[in-house]
């Protein structure tokens, strides 16, 4: 192993009302591959950002290669050797492969473009990675694994000395990531310095050399991959929290009926051939890694996104669901992972946005009526304890759980009995978090709700589904009781490839 | 300063409106005082003054009540003055030359504009066409229909006076501004359907998340169109008022009309960005154009003046708009 | 597998919607020609290009912002603006030739320098930005020249020749459309910025993902603003072409030109929602343009058809494009 290049120590971040970074410690050496790990929303980006530039720190030292240093912006970093490769691909779609690659530092022909020498340089990249890309080929018409490829390649084409993969295996196919493992291992021969952050407990063990765990914005420690089991690095990762009252088994009685069946349903790349039945009172989990088609599954159910094809039965009836407004209508209500852009209007009050999915039941005549509408999300107000100063106050003063139960109540004011929640805690803090959960028991056992879950917490499936569907690129891969469901099964068959 | 603020009455009425109608009073005194400077035995405080701006006020007045709907679905109408002056053109092409009764004609004119509205709405909400796109279209084929309908000609409504001009006690009747009482009255009604019905909720959610409306189970297509029809038909009562205040339409014009009512608008705290939207702010917004344009010409500047000073305003207007919104996030 | 790619990417390289535009070129002059003799005629043809030279300066110059994803729609009255101001220094300021071409192409430059600042910093919407623009152009013109028509040297006269740069009359009478020359030229090194130098990559960059250009280190207001100068520079440029062709500039006029190059650049290829577009399309965009304007009144149509022709080309520009950037 080698020598330190990289120290990052006491490390602060704070966003208005969060602590992003709690004196976060890191150490990357020269020829090791560093994996970063943490649940989602641990930090791990939002300390990366840090380093790269793109955020500034509160309080904290950066020393690289022997000083200290402070990056304003990417530019900074990447002009030092340090380079990120990021989650969320960077890339524009209209220009070609080399094109995207030598962006902001084209090699220059007196004051034209040598693109002839770009497509050169980019195949020389590829020749060294063992990829084989055309440089030539415009960057949308590539897949996203392809795409990742070309990301690495820009990195590396900085002659990079540190280069940090943000989650890289998330969009790649099996063959892809044993490419990706055999650039990082020639990477790591040439003593560069490699953070690896990902969820993917399989490839921490095979390619990383050292663990550092991160939790709630804080750092935890680090282990040598070699001499640590999973369990260990679970354990730092959810602290106790994961072993907290998980469901043993369904609390579904065993003569519920079958409220919402969905057969044989194919809408695009991400959803194919997915099947599954939801029962009445049931919490049915869906798990799977980020991007295994459960969001557009579910969107498709929901009539957000056109469906090829497949049928949809609702209490055994058949349904056609071409727009939201048919699910809304059947009863179905759809709570989208993204709140903000897809859930709550939130220039409007906590009032306006209860009644927006049945207006036409509060209309008197012509007119809205002011009094029933608000009666009723006074109700929901206080049954869903939403914490607000006043029903009409705007829903962007409020925080993510509260803004999370006015969409809650959104569907229940229009009476609807399937509730498809996607990522229901995702930015929301610890102590709202357990509220929603107990929200979603209360739902189910007390208003006959049945519930879909889309969670990529392996926590939050664990603790609330009773049964869990899981899906891999797609396809559904299995369906477990939760009185069988191990984190091991799941995580097998949400990795699952043909 | 918060005192005020919190006050009742400043509340219902909204502080910025309460600024605005500061800056008219403002307007008339500076206007009242420089123009006799500049401008030789002239008096801006005269009672022909004083109407000469209410005719203004009117027709951009009911423009601005409907790019106010327009802008609340977070669009953008710019083809309303055209459009006025088409449906000016032709309905009184169809009084004058082919005689059909005057109830008729105007119902025309509310027609064309109506027309125009479900165009740009339909491409907009439908068709997914930027809204400033389609209604520069719209616009421009307004202006051409409105010159081929005439042959080029201009048209003149009859004068008070003469057969058939009952129309123009609409705008004024013995010395009485009836424009500005119907004005009025339109505004309560919209005011009304845009702050208690369904509909204008809607448009208001619409323009300020319209992915969320729809994931709601609204037929948000629907009520977007609504928006620009409403806004076509606003236009049609305001080629009415036009021509009852200066019986002549001219071919071909009419889009100078547009930013004054874009700027109505946005001075009256309208959002560009949709989902905030003041009827009561287009009012008092249309006001302060018609009263700054008098007030242009009475000072003896040419008209010029008023584009460069309306494009100013919406300039200065927009950005403080996304100014503050960009603190609040 | 491999072969399937190959084949693809043929379909792909030639570019249908610009065969689908030659054609219409082709079927609309047969028609004009088959409908009106009189269309046949040389004439028919430098009257043509004299309506297409501003329009097509002010498309290739609007090109850019459209490709970042904006748009520019302070060009038509710009362009009157600035051709105003610049006749207006030389017939009533008494100033040489050269500083009336040069102010002209400034104020247009500056115009777009403007806009440019006010989106890319102030991060207002293209269209309202220069909608505002359009309106202060279209006041500005007649404030700083008074009032008066615009009126650039005719042939003949002192500075004359500036007839002669778009329309050479031989000694023997006969008319040179050499407009077209430079015409030529023009696309050829326009096409070259957008392809080959940094202001056309960035300026595609922009449109296609500007986030990313900024995370790649680029500056990216500079290049923003940068694309609008050039439309502002080239409304300048139009301005000098439209006074030369036709002399005289009425103030308060030009509204509408701006839909004619926008609406030419969409038909060309250049998506409203920006990363592409190109110079050539831009260009045959305008041609069939002014073919319709040109032709239309041989076939009966008034020219006020013109305008509701411009309307319902764009609008129908504007809906192709919007589905074919929905189906990618």
């Amino acid at each position: 192993m080698g020598e330190v290049i990289l120290t990052m120590k006491g490390i602060d971040k704070s966003f208005p009302g969060v602590r992003a970074l709690d004196k976060v410690d890191l150490e990357v050496r020269k020829g090791e591959v560093l994996a970063l790990m943490g649940e989602n929303g641990a930090g791990k980006s939002t300390l990366m950002k840090v380093l790269t530039g793109i955020y500034s720190k509160d309080a904290g030292t950066i020393t690289y290669e022997g000083r200290e240093v402070t990056y304003h912006n990417p530019r900074e970093a990447q002009a030092d050797g340090i380079v990120i490769v990021h989650q969320e691909l960077n890339m524009m779609g209209h220009l070609t492969v080399a094109q995207n690659i030598f962006i902001g530092r084209e090699f220059k022909k007196g004051p034209f473009i040598d693109d002839k020498k770009m497509n050169e340089e980019a195949e020389k990249l590829f020749k060294q990675l063992n990829i084989d890309i055309d440089p030539k080929a415009t960057m949308s018409e590539l897949t996203v694994g392809m795409q990742q490829m070309c990301e690495i390649a820009k990195a590396i084409s900085h002659e990079a000395k540190v280069i940090i993969f943000d989650e890289p295996s998330a969009a790649l196919t099996e063959a892809e990531i044993e490419r990706l493992f055999e650039i990082i291992r020639s990477l790591k021969k040439q003593q560069m310095g490699i953070v690896y952050i990902s969820h993917r407990m399989d490839e921490i063990k095979r390619i990383t050399d050292r663990v550092s765990v991160m939790r709630d914005g804080a750092y935890v420690g680090t282990l040598i991959t070699e001499e640590c089991t999973k369990d260990d690095i679970i354990n730092m990762m959810v602290g106790r929290v994961i072993y907290e009252d998980p469901k043993t088994e369904s609390q579904v009685p065993e003569d519920a009926p079958v409220v919402l069946k969905v057969d044989h349903l194919n809408a695009g790349r991400m959803v194919r051939d997915v099947s599954f039945e939801l029962r009445k009172g049931e919490i049915l989990g869906f798990a799977g890694l980020m991007g295994a088609g459960r969001t557009e599954t579910l969107r498709a159910v929901f009539g957000a996104d056109p469906k090829e094809s497949g049928e949809i039965f609702l209490n055994g009836k058949k349904i056609e669901i071409k727009r939201p407004q048919d699910a809304v209508k059947a009863g179905i209500g759809y709570l989208s992972e993204d709140r903000k852009r897809y859930g709550v209007v939130l220039q409007k009050t906590i009032t306006e946005n209860s009644t927006l999915a049945c207006l036409e039941e509060y209309v008197k005549g012509i007119f809205i009526d002011g009094r029933k509408e608000r009666k009723v999300t006074k109700k929901y107000v206080d049954l869903l304890k939403t914490k607000t100063p006043g029903i009409d106050q705007l829903v962007m003063n409020l925080s993510g759980g509260n803004q999370q139960k006015v969409v809650v109540a959104k569907w229940l004011v229009n009476n609807c009995d399937i509730l498809i929640f996607d990522e229901p805690t995702r930015g929301i803090d610890v102590g709202a978090k357990q509220e929603i959960y107990e929200l979603m028991n209360k739902l189910v056992k007390e208003e006959g709700k049945s519930i879909i879950m889309i969670s990529s917490e392996m926590t939050e499936i664990l603790r609330m589904s009773d049964r869990v569907v899981v899906m891999c690129e797609g396809k559904k891969t299995g369906e477990l009781d939760i009185a069988e469901v191990t984190q091991e099964k799941i995580m097998n068959l949400a990795t699952m490839r043909d | 300063m918060e005192k005020i603020k919190n006050n009742k009455v400043v509340k219902a009425i909204g502080f910025n409106r309460i600024i605005l109608i500061g800056v008219i009073i403002l307007l008339y005194l500076i206007f009242a005082v420089l123009t006799p400077v500049l401008h030789s035995g002239a008096d801006f405080v005269t009672y022909d003054r004083f109407m000469s701006a209410l005719n203004y006020a009117y027709f951009i007045g009911f423009m601005a009540l409907g790019v106010t709907f327009v802008i609340a679905t977070g669009g953008i109408d710019f083809s309303v003055g055209p459009v006025m002056f088409a449906s000016a053109l032709i309905s009184g092409f169809c009084l004058m030359k082919y005689n059909i009764p005057l109830p008729v004609c105007l119902i025309i004119s509310l027609l064309i504009g109506l027309a125009f509205g479900t165009l740009n709405g339909y491409f907009v909400a439908y068709r997914f066409l930027p809204s400033f796109i389609t209604s520069m279209a719209s616009m421009q084929i307004a202006k051409g229909i409105g010159s081929v309908f005439t042959k080029t000609q201009s048209v003149t409504w009859p004068g008070t006076g003469n057969a058939n001009s009952w129309y123009r006690y609409l705008v004024k009747w013995n010395n009485i501004p009836t424009g500005l009482i119907i004005l009025i009255a339109v505004a309560v009604i919209c005011a009304i359907v845009l702050n208690k019905t369904k509909a204008g909720r809607y448009m208001l959610c619409i323009g300020s998340n319209k992915e969320a409306v729809r994931l709601s189970g609204v037929n948000t297509k629907k009520w977007e169109m609504l928006a620009y029809m409403i806004c076509g038909l606003m236009v049609g009562i305001a080629a009415i008022f036009y021509v009852g205040a200066y019986t002549t339409v001219q071919p071909g014009l009419g889009d100078t009309f547009n930013n004054e009512a874009i700027a109505a608008c946005v001075m009256g705290g309208t959002s560009m960005a949709g989902g905030l939207a003041s009827i009561l702010g287009s009012i008092i917004g249309a006001l302060i154009v018609a009263l700054m344009q008098e007030g242009i010409l009475a000072m003896g500047f040419t008209i010029s003046y008023q584009y460069v000073l309306t494009g100013i305003i919406v300039l200065v207007a927009v950005t403080a708009d996304i100014m503050s919104r960009k603190r609040k996030s | 597998m491999n072969n399937a790619k190959n084949k693809s990417s043929i379909i792909q390289k030639i570019d249908l919607q610009k065969i689908v535009i030659i054609s219409v070129l082709v079927i609309l002059f047969i028609f004009f020609s088959a409908m009106a003799p009189t269309f046949r005629k040389y004439t028919t043809i430098i009257t043509l290009f004299g309506y297409m030279y501003y329009i097509l300066l002010m498309a290739i110059g609007v090109t850019f912002p459209l490709i970042t994803g904006g748009v520019d729609l302070s060009i038509g009255t710009g362009l009157v603006c600035y051709s105003i101001v610049g006749s207006y220094l030389i017939n009533h300021q008494g100033m040489p030739i050269w500083v009336g071409i040069l102010v002209t192409l400034l104020l247009g430059t500056a115009m777009g320098a403007f806009n440019g600042l006010v989106v890319s910093v102030l991060e207002l919407p293209p269209f309202i930005t220069t909608l505002c623009t359009m309106m202060i152009a279209r006041g500005l013109g007649s404030i700083l020249a008074g009032g008066l028509t615009g009126v650039w040297p005719v042939a003949g006269s002192q500075n004359g020749w500036v007839r002669s740069v778009f329309r050479l009359t031989l000694k023997n009478g006969t008319i040179i459309p050499i407009g077209m020359l430079w015409m030529l030229i023009i696309i050829a090194i326009m096409t070259i910025v957008l392809t080959k130098t940094r202001v056309g990559r960035y300026t595609i960059a922009i449109g296609s993902n500007k986030e990313a250009l900024r995370l790649s280190g680029v500056r990216v207001i500079k290049w923003h603003v940068i694309a609008y100068m050039i439309s502002g520079f080239f409304a300048g440029l139009a301005a000098l072409a439209y006074g030369w062709t036709f002399t005289t500039i009425t103030p308060g006029t030009g509204a509408g030109f701006e839909l004619d190059a926008i609406g030419a650049a969409i038909i060309g290829g250049t998506s409203m929602t920006g990363g592409k577009g190109s110079i050539i399309g831009t260009f045959l965009g305008v041609l069939l343009i002014s073919l319709l304007k040109t032709g239309l009144p041989y076939v009966g149509l008034q020219a006020n058809w013109q305008q509701i022709i411009t309307g319902i080309v764009l609008l129908v520009a504007v809906t192709v494009d919007m589905i074919r950037s929905k189906k990618r």
